[in-house]
């Protein structure tokens, strides 16, 4: 045990002494997170942060169509574009600026509203141009487009199924539906059937609203008929975890980038082992009461300790930088990270013992370090991948720490809650680490 | 029973690596004190020997004991080694570099830091104690690449090549410090394929080539074992060839191209050889005398040169 404090102490003084090391293993990834906070607006700038571009050429006056342009303006994730400069100031966009400035990489999506978009036929019809070269930037525009139409314009859709049973089965035998289902209404619920009629007739075939309660004011009364609309497409939300997450977003990203930085870091410390070999310092250690396995254990307690210091100065970071919360749950995130260094550090002792040179090592590291980033989570979220991959994740110890994280510093886990996590890295660990071992032991690093 | 002459044993020890055998039936006993040599060409087998006395590998057979006991971790302890490469911190100054060997080898505090001090000294590093070894010259480093192996007062100090690459005022240094501690009961095994510093410092020399041990003894024992004796070559012509006929009776006179070539007797005294081209008017100039040496008698045994 002596020999491997001596060795951890030796790896410590090293590191000390290694300014390079040093600025990749803390400077660097601070630089980073700063960099990479400022361009995803974390630490409360997300208000600064300009929603996807998104042209909009409205050539209806139909009222519901303004409603619909009115909510998509605003929608956070977008910032509108309705107009073009010109010689004499702005002017309104058409449909025929829409391509041009697409390929001049302008913008990636726009959306056309013709004169007819609630048409006679049927249906809304609305023109939607893209340029895809996103696939999650896409999704997420295709998304909210739809979101905005369901819960802000619900009238847009009911005007449409009105136009096409007028389609289907004539204006006639519509309007003895509207009566029908009038008579229904105020047969079924009360209210007068007349009023019940024109309201089905302007507000596209939906259900009027009752009569405003005695008392409500003027303006509730005036807005009563969207309230009413939008309660067949209103989604109650209610933030079940993580409500409470001062930095939401930060919060969510941290855990990945330090994860990153601490893969390459420890994946470093642990190729050094070549350089000690070609420097003959094996030799000289091994000539003396010092095992092999006693050089092993302390470059994977150095990685592991260099590991979790570098995890809590990056979390430390993102508390100062970008409030994340983490003084509440310190001792459980401590408990994270102690255990997902460790685990980067039996991942460093196995490309250590899988290389043949460090050169090996590093370009070994580096390809599977990305691809355990991207496939555990780090990068974006793994509910965005195929069933298959998303399942190859929870083989990455990427994935388990950024769980970890999660638990702690997300949902607030407590101790009992986060020990599966925890058991699931340290048998990560232990079964890599005893890879590494048996590797070292066929391999020829010592000789 | 445990006697002197076999403070290190090594028997029957054999070792190879896939299709090539790097020792082959290698049996040597080291008295405790001697500063051996362990004289070879490179690849010969004085790395592996090394190795495997010290522990850095196991023999396929055969055994290594060092005072009758076999060099288990613990006996690992009397071992000091100095590998053919500089096995220092780069980064780390000279102290902190001792400080790491000295700790692996369970030395702390004061008896750590006064050993380090002693070292330094020994190894004229004193002044260059805190700056980092990167920055040591060649020689600087190898002289600390000793003192790193003193540390624990090792009893036998193994060398494998430790002036490879030296300054000769470093190469000195080295020298006479391992003189000073063989001096002082330091049992030493050097190996070289440098012949000056075998006959140098060596009281016994062992000559290994492919993994075997040729011939083990002194300078002396070696060189009697030589065949090849006393050659003297002068040139070929009218007056040298009466003189080459009157030395006919005291040994064999061969006839080269363009000179003779002069093996004497054992028993005929090369004063009267001297004499006699004196009375001949043979000038000294024109006589080659050639000696035995250790290179010749390497070439004998194994039929190349040392540094082939």
């Amino acid at each position: 045990m002596k020999s491997i404090l001596v060795l951890v102490r030796k790896d410590f003084a090293n590191f000390r002494r290694d300014r390079a090391g040093m600025l990749l293993t803390f400077l660097i990834p601070l630089i980073l997170i700063v960099f990479f906070g400022k361009v995803f607006g974390l630490g409360g700038a997300s208000a600064e942060r300009p929603g996807i571009p998104l042209a909009v050429v409205n050539q209806s006056t139909d009222p519901l169509v303004n409603k619909f342009i009115d909510a998509l303006r605003k929608e956070d994730s977008f910032t509108l574009i309705t107009t073009q400069p010109s010689a004499n100031g702005p002017r309104a966009l058409a449909e025929s600026d829409i391509r041009p400035l697409m390929q001049a990489d302008r913008f990636h999506f726009a959306i056309v509203i013709p004169a007819d978009a609630i048409s006679t036929q049927g249906g809304v019809h609305v023109k939607y141009f893209t340029n895809p070269n996103n696939q999650i930037e896409t999704e997420m525009v295709s998304g909210l487009l739809q979101k905005v139409a369901f819960t802000s314009s619900p009238q847009l859709l009911g005007r449409a199924m009105q136009a096409r049973m007028r389609d289907a089965v004539g204006s006639t035998r519509t309007e003895a539906f509207d009566h029908s289902l009038a008579a229904n209404i105020a047969r079924t619920f009360g209210g007068d059937e007349n009023e019940i009629f024109k309201s089905l007739r302007e507000g596209g075939g939906v259900f009027s609203p009752p009569e405003s309660p005695a008392g409500a004011d003027a303006d509730e009364a005036g807005v009563g008929l969207n309230r009413f609309l939008q309660q067949f497409v209103h989604v109650e939300k209610e933030q079940v975890v993580g409500a409470d997450v001062k930095s939401p977003q930060a919060t969510q990203m941290i855990g990945g980038w330090a994860m990153q930085f601490l893969l390459f870091a420890v994946t470093s410390s642990a190729a050094a082992l070549f350089a000690e070999r070609e420097r003959g310092l094996f030799q000289r250690i091994l000539s003396g009461p010092t095992r092999r396995s006693d050089i092993l254990w302390s470059k994977f307690l150095f990685g592991m300790i260099l590991g979790l210091v570098q995890l809590l100065v990056l979390f430390f970071a993102g508390h100062f930088l970008f409030n994340i919360e983490i003084a509440p749950y310190l001792g459980r995130l401590a408990l994270v990270c102690i255990c997902a260094a460790a685990s980067c550090a039996s991942f460093g002792m196995l490309i250590a013992s899988i290389a043949s040179s460090q050169e090996a090592a590093r370009g070994f590291s580096t390809l599977v370090i990305l691809l355990m980033s991207a496939l555990g989570g780090a990068w974006f979220p793994i509910s965005l991948m195929p069933a298959a991959v998303q399942t190859m994740a929870h083989f990455t110890l990427v994935f388990w720490a950024i769980e970890g994280f999660m638990q702690v510093l997300w949902a607030h886990a407590t101790l009992l809650q986060i020990l599966p996590t925890i058991g699931v890295l340290v048998g990560i660990t232990a079964l890599v680490m005893s890879v590494a071992w048996w590797r070292f032991a066929r391999g020829a690093i010592f000789d | 029973m445990k006697t002197d002459f076999s403070f290190l044993s090594v028997r029957d020890v054999s070792k190879t690596f896939g299709a090539l055998t790097a020792l082959d039936g290698v049996s040597l006993d080291i008295p405790r004190g001697e500063f051996f040599g362990l004289l070879g060409p490179n690849g010969a087998g004085k790395s592996t020997l090394m190795s495997l006395i010290v522990g850095l590998k196991s023999p396929d057979r055969g055994s290594v004991h060092l005072d009758g006991a076999s060099l288990d971790l613990r006996g690992r302890s009397q071992l000091g080694f100095i590998p053919q490469g500089i096995a220092l911190y780069p980064r780390l100054d000279a102290r902190q570099n001792l400080a790491i060997f000295g700790g692996l080898h369970g030395l702390r505090g004061r008896e750590l830091g006064l050993r380090i001090d002693e070292l330094l000294a020994a190894v004229q590093l004193s002044d260059r104690a805190h700056e980092p070894v990167k920055n040591f010259s060649g020689g600087m480093q190898r002289r600390l690449n000793l003192a790193a192996a003193l540390l624990h007062r090792p009893k036998l100090l193994l060398c494998d090549e430790p002036t490879v690459g030296v300054d000769p005022q470093s190469r000195n240094a080295i020298f006479e410090l391992l003189e000073q501690l063989n001096r002082d009961g330091l049992t030493v095994i050097y190996s070289t394929h440098y012949l000056e510093e075998a006959t140098r410092m060596c009281s016994r020399i062992g000559i290994i080539d492919h993994g075997k041990i040729l011939t083990v003894g002194t300078l002396d024992d070696l060189l009697g074992q030589l065949s090849f004796r006393d050659e003297i070559r002068f040139p070929q012509n009218d007056r040298t060839a009466s003189f080459a006929q009157a030395l006919a009776p005291y040994g064999q006179v061969l006839n080269d191209e363009n000179e003779f070539r002069f093996h004497p007797s054992p028993n005929f005294a090369l004063s009267a050889f001297y004499r006699e081209a004196e009375t001949q008017g043979i000038p000294n100039r024109l006589i080659q005398h050639q000696r035995p040496t250790l290179e010749a008698l390497f070439l004998q045994l194994t039929g190349r040169a040392l540094r082939e």
